[in-house]
């Protein structure tokens, strides 16, 4: 999976930081050099993706 | 039923804010031939009622430079509170500094960056890692 950081900078200088195509916790030490480059965090939000196939397994499981 | 959600399965994001400090002159250099302005220069100003030394920036129609003091990772100002110089200006340094500065981190690093520009006025960097580890 491509590892990509999405860097969102908004017009007053505010700065959104987001990691995609990580596994478990090494999406923050990736993000990390830059958060510590740009500045200060002012928080942080940690969202868990599922796989699409385990949604689907999901869906299966559930049907009568 | 089997739980189908094992740790290996799972893929976590991470969205973090971050509030802007200015901290690295190279960035702060780039952040002005980026906006067209003229260089910093290193010195001490006289605002105001006050003086501040740091790197200096003169922004269009701002009676006083800013002074970005990069041991801090502040700026200091006196813009009247808008009289003698409008915030918009003072954000849009601000916002391209944090995109220069992201720049050349990422580019350190050896990532690949790309650049777009949204619809509100918002600067995006795409950051793919190089090596893909992780």
């Amino acid at each position: 999976m491509t590892q990509i950081i999405e860097i969102v900078i908004s017009p007053d200088g505010q700065t959104k930081l987001e990691t995609k195509g990580f596994g478990g916790q090494s999406c923050r030490d990736a993000s990390r050099f830059l958060e510590q480059a740009l500045g200060v965090r002012a928080s942080e939000q940690l969202t868990a993706e599922f796989h699409e196939k385990s949604v689907v397994q999901q869906a299966q499981h559930q049907q009568p | 039923m089997n739980n189908v959600f094992t740790k290996e399965n799972i893929a976590l994001s991470h969205i973090v804010q971050i509030q802007t400090q200015v901290r690295d002159p190279v960035a702060v250099a780039e952040a002005c031939r980026r906006l067209g302005l003229g260089p910093p220069v290193q010195q001490t100003v006289e605002l105001f009622a006050a003086t501040a030394t740091g790197l200096a920036v003169q922004l269009p129609d701002w009676r006083y430079p800013i002074v970005c003091k990069v041991d801090q990772g502040r700026i200091e100002f006196d813009n009247f509170g808008g009289v003698w110089g409008q915030q918009a200006q003072l954000d849009r340094f601000l916002q391209a500094y944090a995109a220069e500065k992201s720049k050349l981190e990422a580019r350190k690093q050896g990532h690949t960056v790309t650049e777009q520009s949204l619809a509100d006025g918002s600067i995006k960097l795409t950051v793919q890692l190089a090596g893909g580890a992780g």
